[in-house]
């Protein structure tokens, strides 16, 4: 499809990528307060929702629409220094630039470690996540110490990606989170050979519900019931 | 390019706004306010002496109920108990201790909760403190929660616990190995009479109070290649006369002898006199002259049975 | 010889006919495991924390209760038990509250009811202050009560513990506990566990010897407070009548003579052997064993209970009269038992459950009766053991299966005619003397009404656990797998070594 010839926005980003976007930022969000204050059956209940979101978009990055896909935004190292270095000038790109690429991967990476180790970890008395007892205690206690260790590991790669799409916005002038929710850019933000195809979100809501569904069994493999 | 910054003004507001962030959680959260301020060399971590009333009265209870919880593996409530730093730093709510006093110190209400309640500390499932326990901790509260004082007054006994002696199997197969076929002989010869004094003793054990007359003299001293690791006898009823006088007087390392209803007299326990490791004595219904026993009491040994035992 | 040949024959070819294809296969499968169980148990790791690799208390089956040396160095090389059945109260003997003296009386308040179960208190009984005046007595000051006034001499080589706590209620549960490391049935005994691990230095007497006074043998949780449970049944407790035969029938019937019984014997062990070499079962082997030790019993026990041969003052001084079944003789037999080399050596006296229902168990009358058929019995038991050496290396333990309420019970919710108090699992008083007990101490408190502990609470495996210290043994390595697991006196609760109690 070729980007639309009215004055009016270009659509780049679809609907369950944006909605996953968010969504993700309010299950940190959730996560954290709810461990901070010991509200471990929330914890448990949005930690379990990471996990599906985040299969889908592993799912969705093979199978979504274009600038949903790994192919599109993921870049080798030698791409992404030299854009960091600034070759490309002050070009746009209709998904994620290759920072922001990279960005995404590593998001994505160190969320699965959290919602992993999570899954195994137990606060010494009364809580434990779903699979904390097929491990011995020594593992669990371990693994729960990466869990504490990876939130910090999170918090700043969240200062990091703040701090660049700020940078985006401020200094470059490009502004990258309106159409995280609207979903447009600016036809003249859209490179012309773009070519993006969408895939329906009816097959995304498919690919939540199978997530989903491994979510609930990874749960369930511990002998928890929901 | 009206609304942009310039790329040095952004990150200069970045960097600000991180240190704000900083600052502000320093603030909000005292304990990692003080843990940053620390590492940065701005306020001296708080130390605790080795041989302080801390270290080896205070910091233990910690660690034994504690730390699985408040330390390096997990943080609860962002509070550390693994060292005396960490301790005055105090939790994400503030300060757990407040030196001087006890009743005030978050720390010292919930170890004084009782078990039912919810925000006991420790958290039923965990081993409880013990009563002395929790006065040990408020005594030492109150008495300035102090990292060098040594004693605090008033402040209960501390309990030693029993150590089992661990198995050393090499160290008992060689200290038994000289004298091995010595003993392995008199066990076969005579069965039940001499024993090691346990699995991981190269001492021995005579006792041949079951034998009656059957043991005398002879028998006795036909031990003698093992003297020196013979550390009880008893010849109660048996046959020994004072002839082995020199033979029991002579064992290095004798600590418990029976003598009792055997044909032993007074001038064995005179020869006996010069042992230097007996400890303990049973003479039943031997005739003994006074001073001898007052001797023999002198050394410290004990002295059982003597006039009136039948 | 040539009937005797044939009748070898006649004998070989009974054996081969008695081979069957159940035999065959029988062997061939087990053969076929024993391959597999001993390369899977020579991978499986030691379960024990630490690397102390386990115990082996294997011997010669044919001699099973051979002495095997303990872990470490022991303090106490044998252990005489005074179990005092039914509890004697400690309100009474030890343990004194002048506080609950003076609240004597009173409704009992309603924080020492509220949810718990009694074994026969309802509704709101009065409290009960001590009957019987207490004093301090010998060098250490130990508080006792009038009551016992022998006992009181020996008070300076006591080891008081008032704050004994259990979780039984009911008396035969609450024994079986005291004496198996658990409430139900099928534990092996305290005696049966510490003549497994250390045998029995006098092979012509059991190692384990139970005496029983004021009351049929079966009283309460009966038998099974001194049998082997999953141990091998030659470490049970063989329980001594102290009038007349020392075991029932172990006497020849009046027209065998020895010689004859000899001769029975050796064709019994014929058979038994013959037996042995077809099946291989151990179990013969041990049973072989016993028979002749009771043939070797015959002589050696009717000597060692016989305490005629005791001098007269020594009979005064324990009060023992020969010919009657008491406490007194059961505690002169334990000495002479002791002497002999037997290594746990038990005894039960009946009767101090003061519920205050019939008149004889009441406060006022049962407990005084039976303070006077023990008190005596038990210091000149003690006095005994030291005056012969013997205290320093045995351990003596008194006490009963749990304590009594501070509440006047009221069965039914009645005032009671006579003075007495419920069963009180809450704390009881215990004491040990012997080698390796710091004398003259009180361990423990309990609070000022007698109701909690409110000191250094000891469990019934604490004790345990110490007295197993005592004889040389980490309570956790005396153990013996069974039902997948490496059962322990001390059951699978961790237990503590009551160190503040140890010289």
């Amino acid at each position: 499809m070729s980007p639309d010839p009215s004055p009016t926005h270009v659509r780049v980003w679809d609907l369950p990528v944006r909605l996953f976007h968010w969504s993700i930022v309010l299950l940190i969000a959730v996560s954290w307060i709810s461990a901070d204050r010991g509200y471990m059956q929330v914890h448990l209940v949005s930690g379990l929702t990471l996990l599906a979101l985040l299969l889908f978009r592993i799912a969705w990055g093979v199978l979504g629409s274009t600038t949903a896909r790994f192919r599109d935004f993921l870049h080798p190292p030698g791409r992404i220094i030299g854009y960091l270095k600034g070759r490309d000038g002050d070009k746009w790109y209709a998904g994620h630039n290759p920072a922001g690429g990279l960005m995404v991967a590593a998001l994505i990476l160190v969320l699965l470690t959290q919602v992993g180790t999570g899954l195994f970890a137990n606060d010494g008395v009364r809580f434990h996540g779903p699979l904390a007892l097929l491990v011995s205690e020594d593992t669990s206690t371990r693994l729960t110490g990466i869990h504490g260790f990876v939130f910090d590991l999170i918090l700043v790669l969240i200062w990091c990606h703040i701090v660049a799409v700020g940078f985006y916005l401020l200094v470059k002038g490009h502004n990258l989170i309106g159409p995280m929710v609207t979903g447009k850019k600016r036809p003249e933000h859209v490179p012309p050979d773009s070519n993006l195809i969408f895939v329906r979100s009816y097959i995304a809501l498919l690919l939540f519900a199978v997530s989903a569904g491994i979510a609930v069994w990874v749960m369930a493999q511990g002998g928890y019931a929901l | 390019m009206s609304g942009r910054l310039s790329a040095s003004a952004y990150f200069c507001s970045v960097a600000l706004l991180t240190l704000a962030g900083f600052a502000l959680a320093m603030f909000v959260r005292p304990a990692f306010g003080h843990s940053m301020l620390q590492w940065m060399g701005l306020e001296s971590v708080p130390q605790a002496e080795a041989r302080s009333f801390y270290a080896t009265r205070v910091s233990p209870l910690f660690e034994t109920h504690c730390i699985s919880c408040h330390g390096e593996k997990r943080q609860k409530a962002g509070l550390r108990l693994d060292s005396y730093a960490a301790l005055l730093r105090g939790s994400k709510h503030g300060a757990v201790i407040r030196p001087g006093e006890a009743r005030n110190s978050e720390l010292f209400m919930r170890i004084d909760l009782p078990a039912s309640d919810a925000r006991a500390m420790p958290p039923s499932g965990k081993t409880p403190l013990t009563p002395d326990d929790v006065t040990v901790i408020r005594l030492w509260i109150a008495q300035g929660a102090s990292g060098v004082r040594r004693t605090i007054p008033g402040a209960p006994q501390p309990v030693p616990e029993v150590k089992i002696p661990e198995d050393a199997p090499a160290l008992t197969e060689k200290l038994r190995t000289p004298l091995a076929a010595q003993v392995r002989k008199v066990q076969r010869e005579h069965p039940g009479i001499l024993a090691y004094q346990s699995r991981n003793s190269a001492w021995l054990e005579v006792n041949a109070s079951l034998r009656g007359a059957a043991f005398g003299d002879a028998q006795l001293q036909a031990l003698a290649p093992l003297r020196a690791r013979i550390v009880q006898v008893d010849i109660s009823g048996s046959s020994v006369t004072d002839a082995s006088a020199p033979f029991l007087a002579g064992m290095p390392s004798l600590q418990v002898l029976r003598l009792g209803g055997s044909r032993i007299t007074n001038a064995t326990l005179v020869a006996l006199e010069q042992s230097k490791s007996l400890r303990s004595l049973t003479i039943g219904d031997i005739q003994t002259g006074e001073d001898t026993l007052a001797s023999l009491r002198k050394k410290h040994i004990a002295i059982f049975g003597g006039a009136g035992v039948p | 010889m040539m009937e005797s040949k044939r009748g070898m024959h006649q004998l070989d070819l009974a054996r081969i006919q008695s081979q069957t294809r159940r035999h065959f296969l029988g062997w061939g499968t087990g053969g076929l495991g024993a391959f597999f169980l001993n390369s899977a148990l020579a991978k499986s790791p030691s379960h024990l924390a630490g690397e102390n690799a386990p115990l082996d208390f294997t011997r010669n089956p044919a001699t099973p209760l051979s002495v095997l040396p303990p872990e470490f160095a022991a303090k106490v090389k044998r252990v005489i038990y005074l179990h005092m059945g039914g509890s004697p109260s400690q309100l009474e003997l030890f343990d004194y509250k002048p506080t609950l003296a003076r609240f004597h009386g009173h409704d009992c308040p309603e924080s020492f009811l509220k949810g718990k179960r009694f074994a026969f208190i309802q509704g709101v009984p009065k409290l009960l202050g001590p009957m019987f005046p207490f004093h301090r007595a010998g060098k250490s000051g130990t508080w006792i009560s009038d009551r016992l006034p022998h006992l009181e001499k020996a008070i300076d080589d006591l080891c008081v513990i008032k704050s004994m706590k259990t979780d039984q209620f009911n008396h035969a549960p609450a024994q079986l506990l005291v004496h198996t490391g658990d409430a139900r049935t099928g534990h092996a005994s305290l005696g049966s566990w510490v003549t497994y691990g250390l045998g029995s230095e006098n092979q012509n007497l059991p190692g384990f010897i139970v005496l029983i006074s004021n009351g049929g043998t079966t009283a309460n949780a009966g038998k099974p407070l001194w049998g082997s449970g999953f141990l091998p049944s030659v470490y049970q407790g063989v329980s001594c009548r102290s009038a007349g035969e020392p075991v029932l029938y172990l006497d020849n019937p009046k027209s065998v003579s020895r010689a004859e019984r000899r001769q029975v014997l050796d064709a019994v062990d014929e058979i038994n052997r013959q037996s042995y070499d077809e099946f291989g079962n151990p179990e013969t082997v041990t049973r072989i064993a016993q028979y002749e030790m009771a043939f070797r019993m015959q002589l050696e026990a009717s000597d060692a209970m016989d305490i005629r041969r005791e001098p007269k003052a020594v009979l005064e001084r324990y009060g023992a009269e020969p010919g009657k079944t008491s406490y007194a003789n059961n505690c002169l037999v334990a000495r002479r038992l002791a002497e002999r080399g037997v290594r746990f050596i038990q005894l039960y006296h009946w009767g101090w459950d003061s519920h205050g229902t019939p008149v004889d168990k009441g406060l006022n009358v049962g407990l005084v009766g039976r303070c006077k058929e023990t008190d005596q019995p038990t210091a000149a038991l003690l006095a005994d053991l030291k005056a012969r050496g013997l205290l320093e290396d045995t351990l003596v333990v008194w006490g009963g299966e749990f304590g009594r309420t501070p509440m006047w019970e009221n069965r039914g919710g009645q005032e009671m005619e006579f003075i007495g108090r419920d069963h009180h699992p809450n704390c009881f008083t215990m004491w040990l003397a012997g080698g390796g007990i710091k004398k003259g101490i009180s361990h423990g408190e309990t609070d000022d009404m007698g109701y909690d502990i409110a000191r250094n609470p000891v469990e019934i495996r604490d004790l345990h656990a110490t007295m197993l210290y005592l004889l040389g043994f980490d309570y956790r390595r005396l153990n013996y797998p069974y039902q997948g697991l490496d059962q322990k006196l001390t059951g699978v609760k961790p237990a503590r070594i009551v160190s503040e109690i140890l010289a």
